[in-house]
């Protein structure tokens, strides 16, 4: 079903947590809100659940208005951070008590925890209590609760964050494959990009309570709408070099670089991704530097150079040695460099071809 | 790799040999000095609870001239233990024994259950609802109160028509002011008036108590020391189960609300079992409480209604202290609060909250 956000906003006494936040999710959708500690994402999410009032702007599922509707006429399920799991009831009575609260007979309730415990493989841990489960199982069940009534929407407040590295990585895909069995409009709460890049069909970033940006993952990494999305999301984070923009040229820290375009910026931010740049030794490049670390990750290595003050990583071959202090220039691949006013964080569009080495 | 100029190289001690007796072997592990003086300490200590004990237990064997003589400590060897005093109040008081025994159980277990029932409930709302009440309005409250009673007693009016006009009043001015008045009281207020009924003394309360039943013509029945009970320790129930309630992970109970669940739903199938440990613990020290009341049931109570500490009490009157009756109905008391404390065991060991959040 469809979730329609409408200039929806949550202050806590003087704290803004949610800013105006509009947006539609659509049927089916898997959008997650994506942004670091504190930028209101979980204050969303719980408003859409019905656990957090809110301050003005409206909520709607479908056609209908939930903005004042207590949690349980909402027909959401949440999976909580902390999976929430009932420690005294077992995992049978976990996954069984919305639809006991809803009045489903006993029979019939047993039938449908069967075929959602083996829909999550929790079936032969029916009879066991939450506290003899190991992370991931435990998760299942919280997914297996959520599941169970079909409900209209669900909600995820980071629900794998709790898990080891491994195990997020094998219930990232079947959440991912669930979702998509199941096709229920799903909102996912998470600061890990890597969760928001693969699960999501759109990203919502938030920052500050305020809608960043809200795209496909590919747009969000490729196209980035201001300064925090293209800081916050890919990992190394975007190389951002400050300077200034004036007569058709971006002046950097030692160096120039030509954007054939008459826009001038007084504090201009330049930023590339570590993919996009090359370290040339002893070489010529938009760039000059120094390198100042190296380090092999294992399929790649990462190479730090120093720029002027700035550090500027780049991505290169896991062949790839360099000295540390050698004298090094950084090629930049110049369809993928960004530019950015400091001013406003926004990003300054220029005509597609219009960079070129200076 | 040089080190940074300014830093100092300082080496690490070595244990010396006296060091040895005042240290742990490893840490988490009690120090040999410490630990004759720890476990010494608990065990002089253990002497010193369990001697009365033990005390109660042989003088309720002994005779009034083995008490008289000095002390006597083991029984066959000091002294021939005897039944008289056992059989004196269990047999031929019999029914002057079971009724204060009876009327301490009906008037100790009721009264726990009312105010656990109702104390846990108020706890539960001051741990997860927000109250606001505005100073205004309490005032304005108190005000048509005063007004209420005022007209009662001064114009004869009967008292439905007083309340009635009086509850009207103080609708109709929060209505019209309400939203004027700023300053308001929070759950903290709520909860420190609560237990602020305990801070002064209860002899206070004694003499007004008394003369409430007394006109309610309840003086010396079971529903007088009950409602005083459960009323007296309502306060610490509340004070005692806020904490564990605050304990619950709220994620539980907004999972619950999710999944579908009124409040009380939440709270019977959810808060409920999962603060049994502290609903145990609170029950005992409340029946406790009661168990052992002498004060108010003193007030309360003179044949029908007496309870047990009334009962060892007279055994000191005009004859002198006589030692051995008191024992045996000390001992009497006891025993069910042992027992219970036993049955509650589980309870105050096992973490029932382990699992629930986290892994």
């Amino acid at each position: 079903m469809r979730v329609r956000l409408e200039d929806l906003s949550k202050r806590f006494g003087e704290v803004t947590a949610v800013d105006r936040l509009d947006m539609a999710v659509e049927p089916g959708e898997f959008l997650v809100l994506l942004g670091p500690s504190g930028c209101g994402k979980t204050t969303a999410l719980r408003m859409i659940a019905g656990l957090e009032t809110v301050s003005s702007g409206r909520i709607r599922i479908g056609e209908r208005d939930v903005t004042d509707v207590l949690p349980k006429y909402r027909d959401v399920a949440m999976v909580f951070q902390s999976y929430a799991l009932y420690p005294h009831m077992n995992v049978a009575e976990n996954v069984g008590y919305p639809l006991k609260l809803r009045g489903v007979p006993a029979p019939e309730r047993a039938e449908a925890v069967r075929s959602v415990a083996r829909q999550v493989q929790i079936e032969e841990l029916l009879d066991r209590r939450p506290r003899q489960l190991s992370g991931g199982q435990r998760q299942r069940v919280a997914l297996a609760r959520a599941m169970v009534r079909r409900p209209s929407v669900f909600l995820m407040d980071e629900p794998l964050s709790n898990l080891d590295a491994k195990l997020r990585v094998h219930m990232r895909a079947e959440l991912k494959h669930l979702q998509h069995e199941l096709k229920t409009t799903t909102i996912y709460v998470t600061h890990d990009q890597v969760e928001a890049m693969t699960l999501a069909h759109r990203v919502a970033v938030l920052d500050k309570g305020r809608l960043q940006q809200l795209d496909t993952p590919r747009a969000i990494y490729g196209d980035p709408a201001n300064l925090f999305v293209a800081g916050f999301i890919g990992s190394p984070p975007m190389n951002l070099l400050h300077g200034r923009m004036e007569s058709g040229r971006f002046l950097g820290q030692g160096f120039a670089l030509d954007t054939r375009s008459s826009v001038s910026v007084a504090r201009a931010v330049l930023g590339v991704r570590a993919e996009d740049c090359s370290v040339i030794l002893d070489g010529q490049g938009h760039l000059p530097g120094a390198v100042y670390s190296s380090e092999l990750i294992g399929d790649h290595s990462l190479v730090t150079c120093k720029v002027g003050e700035e550090l500027v990583v780049a991505k290169m071959g896991k062949d790839f040695e360099a000295g540390i202090g050698a004298k090094a220039g950084i090629r930049l691949d110049l369809a993928h460099v960004f530019f950015f006013d400091a001013a406003n964080s926004e990003r300054i569009r220029l005509p597609a071809t219009a960079t070129a080495a200076a | 790799m040089s080190a940074p100029a300014g830093t100092i190289r300082v080496h690490a001690p070595q244990p010396s040999l006296l060091g040895r007796l005042f240290e742990p072997r490893a840490l988490g592990r009690p120090a040999p000095l410490a630990r004759i003086l720890v476990y010494g300490g608990l065990l002089a200590w253990a002497l010193v609870v369990l001697f009365p004990m033990y005390w109660l237990l042989v003088t309720s064997l002994k005779l009034p001239i083995d008490v008289n003589e000095g002390p006597k400590y083991l029984p066959f060897v000091d002294f021939a233990p005897s039944l008289h005093a056992w059989q004196y109040l269990l047999v031929d008081m019999r029914n002057d024994t079971l009724r204060p025994y009876l009327n301490s159980v009906i008037t100790a277990s009721v009264s726990t259950l009312l105010a656990v029932a109702i104390g846990s409930m108020a706890a539960y709302a001051l741990s997860r609802i927000a109250y606001r009440p505005r100073l205004g309005s309490i005032l304005v409250f108190v005000l048509c109160l005063a007004a209420a009673v005022l007209a009662m007693v001064a114009l004869g009016l009967p008292w439905w028509l007083a309340a009635t006009v009086g509850l009207a009043l103080f609708y109709l001015v929060v209505r019209a002011l309400g939203h004027r008045f700023r300053k308001s009281l929070g759950n903290g207020d709520i909860l420190f008036w609560m237990i602020s009924q305990r801070i002064l003394p209860p002899v206070v309360t004694a003499l007004p108590i008394y003369v409430m039943f007394q006109r309610l013509g309840l003086l010396d029945t079971h529903v007088a020391l009950i409602v005083t009970y459960a009323t007296v320790n309502l306060p610490i129930v509340v004070w005692l189960m806020y904490d564990f309630f605050a304990s619950v992970p709220v994620d539980l109970e907004e999972s619950a609300q999710i999944d579908g669940a009124s409040r009380y739903r939440t709270f019977f199938d959810i808060v409920l079992p999962l603060a049994r440990p502290g609903l145990a613990a609170t029950g005992l020290l409340v029946l406790v409480l009661a168990w052992n009341e002498y004060l108010l049931a003193l007030f309360l109570s003179s044949a029908n209604a007496q309870t047990m500490p009334l009962l060892v009490a007279a055994q000191n009157a005009t004859r002198g202290p006589q030692w051995w009756y008191m024992s045996v109905l000390i001992v009497l008391m006891i025993l069910p609060v042992i027992m219970i404390a036993l049955a509650l065991q589980r309870f105050f060991t096992r973490g029932l909250l382990l699992g629930a959040v986290k892994g």
